[in-house]
C-alpha cells in the first residue's frame, strides 16, 4: 500500500475576515469513492483547491500521496475545476491532447488517447470540432475526458454533475464506476445527495466551512432515526395531535399537496402504528410514506434545516418527473 | 521546460492560427507595395493642364517657362545621377523626357477674367498640345502692374501657383540685379565662391580611424541603429499589450487557471506565455524586417553606390559594443513590461475593463517614446543621461546611450539596475497574476494588494 492518496489535518482557509474552512481533517484511502457533501458556500472547492496545492491552507497542512500537493505528485491527479473552462477555438481532440501531455504523456500517447476517449463516448465525429462549436454538455464531457486523459490515480471532480442534463449524469456516473474499477481513487463533491448516495463508500459532510459528518453511507443513515412522512390538509398541527400518543412529528420541507410532516417511529413500533394513530386523532391526512433514509434528512438532522434548505435535493415528485 | 514549452506552442499556434496574425503579417508589405504604386500612379495619371497669361509684354510667362524648365532639369540631374549610381545607363534628356510636363501655356482665348469664365468653368474649350481642354488656371497682371491675379475653379492643386510665385521673385532679383548693373546668374557665381564646411571627429584612441577624419555615414550609423533598435525595442512592446491583455482576459474568462495550475507551476505558465507573444511579434518584425532586407538586397544588387551605403549599418549592427547591450535591455524590457501587462490582464473580466487600463499604459508608454524623440535630436543631452537611470526607461535609453560611448561603470550599473528591477516586476507581477487568475482578483484589488506587499493591513481575497 503507498502512501494516501489524500489527507487534510486541521486545514483551515480563511478570507480576510471570513473563515471559509475550518480546522478540516479527513483523508481519502486508496481505491474509495468519496463524495463531499455539503451546500453552495460550504467550502468544499476551498478545500480541493487547498488538496491540489491552488492554495495554501493559513493553518494545518494537506498531503497528496504523501507529500505536500506539487507538480509532481500532481501528475497522478485528474482535477475537473467547479467553474469549467477549455479554450474555445481549440478542437476537442487539441483539448484532451494538450492537457495531457501537460500530464506528462507522450504526444503520441495523447493523441490515441485523445482519439480513444472521444470514440468511446460518442464524440468521436466531434473530434476536430472547435470548443466553440460545441453544445454546452459536449463541452463539459470534453472537459471531464481531459481530466481522465492521463489515467491519474486519483480523482478529484468539483461538482461533476452541475450543468449536465440526466442523460450525461448518467454516462458520467458510468465513467465514474469505470475509473474507479480501474484503479483510481475519486473524491468528488456534490450539493446533490442522490449522486452520492448511488457512487459513494463514504462521505464527507461540510457546512459553513467545518465537517459535520464523516463516514459510511450506512453510518450515516444510521444517525437518523426511522420515521414516516405524512402530509395533512394546510393549518392542521400533526405534532401536537400525535404528540399525546408518544410520537414526535417535525414540519419537512417536502413539496407537495398539503403540510409535510416527518414523523420519527419510536422503538418498536412501524409506520402503520404512525398512521393508525394519526387517523385516530382525525389528522386530515393527504399523503403518507414508509420513509426510507435519505441523505438529505441525516444532513438536516446534523445541520438544522435552514443550512439544509441550500441544498438542491429535489422533492419525490421532482424525481420521478425528472424520471 | 517541458511544460514551458507546450504552453508556448500552445499559445503561440493560437495566435498565429487566428487571421489577425496573418492580416496584420501581410498588412505592412501590402500597404507599402500600395503606398508606393499609389503614388507613382498619382504622378503618372496627373493630367496636363493648361494655364494662360493675360499681360502686354510676355515676361511673366516667359518667367513662368523659365521656373518649369529649371525645375525639369533640377528633376532630370537627380534622376540621372540616381541612375548612373544603379548601373543605369540614361542621360538627362532621357530621364527628363520621362517626365513629361503637367501645366502647358496656351494662348488666352479671351482678355478679361469675364470673358474666360466659360473657359475656366469647363463651358468652353481651348486648343492645345494635349487636344482640346478646360483652362485650367489663368494669370492676369493687372493694369498697373503691381499684381499677378491666379484664377482657377480648382485652388488645391497649388503647383503651377507655386511655380508662378518662385518665378516672380526670380524676375524680381533680375531686375533688380540688372539694375544695379550685375548680370543674372550675379548670385548663383557668388554662392559657388562660398567657403565649404567639412565636418570632422575627433576620435579617440579605442575608435576605428576608417577613411580618415572626416565625418562619414560610418560615424552616423551606430547612432541611427541604436536609434532603430530603441524605436523597435518600443514598438514591440507597444504591439505586446493587446495580445497579452486579451489572451489573460481569455483565459480569466475561460476559467481555465485552476486546470493549468495542478499540470504547471506558476512561473512556467507565465514564461511560456511571455515567450508565445513575444515569439509572436517577433515572427511579424521578422516578417517585416526579411521583406525590407530583400528589398535592399535587391536594390543593393544592382548598384554599388547602394552597396556602400548599406556597409557602415551592417558595421554597426554587427559591433558587439552595440548589439551585446541592445540585446541585454531588448530581452529585459521586453520582461518587464510583458510582466506588467500580462499581472494587469488576469486582474480583467471583460474588454472593457482591460481599455480602462490602456490608457494609462498608454501615457506610459508614450514617455520612453518622447525620450527617443529627444534622444534622437541630442544624444548627449543630460536628460537622456538622467532618464536612462530610470528602470522602466533604461531598456530603450541605454541602447540609445551606447554609441556616445558612456563609461564602461554606467552601462554595467545600468544593465545591472534594470535586471534587479526587472526581477521584482516579475516577482510582483507574479504575486497579481495569482490573485487574479486563482483569487479572482479585480482592478479595485490592486491598491489592496500594493498595500499588503507594503506590510500594511492585508486585502482580502475572494
Amino acid at each position: 500500500m503507498g502512501d494516501a492518496p489524500l489527507v487534510m489535518s486541521g486545514a483551515t482557509k480563511r478570507f480576510g475576515g471570513f473563515t471559509a474552512v475550518n480546522n478540516l481533517s479527513f483523508d481519502v484511502p486508496e481505491g474509495q469513492i468519496i463524495g463531499f457533501l455539503g451546500p453552495n458556500g460550504a467550502g468544499k472547492s476551498t478545500s480541493l483547491r487547498m488538496a491540489l496545492g491552488v492554495m495554501a491552507p493559513d493553518e494545518g497542512s494537506v498531503s497528496l500521496f504523501g507529500a505536500a500537493p506539487d507538480i509532481r505528485n500532481l501528475r497522478r491527479v485528474g482535477f475537473l475545476p467547479e467553474e469549467r473552462g477549455l479554450y474555445k477555438k481549440m478542437t476537442a481532440r487539441d483539448t484532451i491532447t494538450y492537457f495531457a501531455r501537460l500530464k506528462g504523456m507522450s504526444a503520441t500517447d495523447a493523441k490515441a488517447r485523445a482519439h480513444e476517449l472521444l470514440e468511446t463516448t460518442g464524440l468521436g465525429a466531434f473530434k476536430a470540432s472547435r470548443i466553440s462549436k460545441l453544445s454546452k454538455g459536449m463541452a463539459q464531457k470534453v472537459q471531464i475526458l481531459s481530466t481522465l486523459a492521463h489515467r491519474p490515480d486519483f480523482l478529484i471532480l468539483d461538482e461533476p454533475f452541475s450543468g449536465l442534463d440526466p442523460m450525461n449524469q448518467q454516462t458520467l456516473e458510468d465513467l465514474i464506476r469505470a475509473e474507479h474499477a480501474r484503479g483510481a481513487t475519486i473524491l468528488f463533491s456534490t450539493h446533490v445527495m442522490e449522486h452520492a448516495e448511488r457512487l459513494c463508500d463514504r462521505i464527507v459532510m461540510l457546512a459553513r466551512g467545518r465537517k459535520v459528518f464523516d463516514g459510511s453511507l450506512d453510518a450515516a443513515y444510521a444517525t437518523l432515526g426511522r420515521g414516516a412522512r405524512m402530509a395533512v390538509e394546510h393549518g392542521f398541527d400533526l405534532a401536537a395531535a400525535l404528540a399525546p400518543k408518544g410520537f414526535e412529528a417535525h414540519r419537512a420541507a417536502d413539496k407537495g399537496p398539503g403540510d409535510s410532516w416527518r414523523v420519527g417511529l419510536p422503538k418498536g413500533l412501524g409506520a402503520q402504528d404512525v398512521l393508525r394513530a394519526a387517523l385516530e386523532t382525525g389528522a386530515p391526512i393527504v399523503g403518507f410514506q414508509p420513509e426510507e433514509a435519505r441523505l438529505r434528512d441525516v444532513f438536516v438532522s446534523l445541520v438544522g434545516e435552514a443550512e439544509a434548505a441550500a441544498l438542491d435535493v429535489p422533492t419525490a415528485a421532482e424525481v420521478v418527473e425528472a424520471a | 521546460m517541458r511544460n514551458i514549452y507546450l504552453i508556448f506552442r500552445r499559445d503561440f499556434l493560437g495566435y498565429v492560427k487566428a487571421w489577425g496574425f496573418w492580416l496584420s503579417l501581410a498588412a505592412v508589405p501590402i500597404f507599402l507595395i500600395i503606398g508606393i504604386g499609389f503614388g507613382m500612379f498619382a504622378a503618372s495619371s496627373s493630367p496636363v493642364r493648361y494655364y494662360a497669361v493675360i499681360e502686354p509684354s510676355g515676361a511673366v510667362a516667359s518667367a513662368i517657362e523659365m521656373e518649369f524648365r529649371r525645375s525639369e532639369e533640377r528633376l532630370a540631374k537627380d534622376a540621372a545621377a540616381m541612375a548612373s549610381g544603379m548601373d543605369v545607363d540614361m542621360t538627362e534628356a532621357q530621364a527628363a523626357a520621362a517626365a513629361p510636363r503637367k501645366f502647358i501655356e496656351v494662348e488666352p482665348p479671351a482678355r478679361t477674367i469675364e470673358d474666360l469664365r466659360p473657359y475656366l468653368t469647363g463651358e468652353k474649350l481651348v486648343a492645345g498640345p494635349d487636344g482640346d481642354k478646360p483652362l485650367f488656371a489663368a494669370f492676369l497682371l493687372t493694369e498697373e502692374g503691381g499684381a499677378l491675379q491666379y484664377w482657377s475653379t480648382d485652388v488645391n492643386v497649388s503647383a503651377l501657383r507655386y511655380a508662378a510665385e518662385t518665378a516672380m521673385r526670380d524676375l524680381s532679383r533680375r531686375d533688380a540685379l540688372m539694375a544695379a548693373g550685375l548680370s543674372s546668374d550675379f548670385l548663383r557665381r557668388v554662392d559657388e565662391t562660398a567657403m565649404p564646411v567639412t565636418a570632422f571627429r575627433l576620435r579617440t584612441e579605442a575608435q576605428p580611424e576608417t577613411g580618415g577624419s572626416e565625418v562619414t555615414m560610418a560615424d552616423k550609423a551606430p547612432a541611427i541603429v541604436a536609434g532603430a533598435l530603441a524605436y523597435f525595442l518600443w514598438l514591440m512592446v507597444f504591439s505586446i499589450i493587446q495580445y497579452l491583455l486579451m489572451g489573460t482576459i481569455e483565459e480569466r474568462s475561460n476559467k481555465i487557471f485552476d486546470t493549468l495550475l495542478t499540470s504547471v507551476k506558476l512561473p512556467e505558465l507565465l514564461a511560456g506565455k511571455l515567450l508565445a507573444v513575444f515569439a509572436v511579434t517577433s515572427t511579424m518584425m521578422l516578417s517585416w524586417g526579411l521583406f525590407a532586407g530583400a528589398g535592399s538586397a535587391i536594390a543593393a544588387s544592382q548598384s554599388p553606390a547602394l552597396m556602400e551605403m548599406i556597409q557602415p549599418f551592417l558595421a554597426a549592427v554587427t559591433n558587439p559594443g552595440l548589439i551585446i547591450p541592445a540585446m541585454v535591455s531588448f530581452i529585459l524590457g521586453y520582461v518587464l513590461y510583458g510582466a506588467i501587462f500580462m499581472a494587469l490582464g488576469s486582474l480583467c473580466d471583460t474588454i472593457q475593463e482591460a481599455q480602462t487600463l490602456l490608457s494609462p499604459m498608454m501615457i506610459l508608454l508614450m514617455l520612453p517614446m518622447f525620450a527617443i524623440f529627444i534622444a534622437f535630436q541630442d544624444p548627449g543631452s543630460p536628460v537622456i543621461d538622467y532618464a536612462s537611470w530610470v528602470p522602466l526607461f533604461t531598456p530603450f535609453l541605454l541602447i540609445l546611450r551606447i554609441p556616445q560611448d558612456p563609461p564602461l561603470w554606467e552601462i554595467l550599473a545600468q544593465m545591472g539596475i534594470m535586471a534587479l528591477t526587472t526581477a521584482l516586476i516579475v516577482w510582483g507581477a507574479t504575486k497579481v497574476y495569482r490573485a487574479g487568475a486563482v483569487h479572482g482578483a479585480g482592478i479595485g484589488d490592486l491598491m489592496g494588494m500594493v498595500k499588503s506587499a507594503m506590510g500594511m493591513k492585508p486585502k482580502a481575497a475572494t
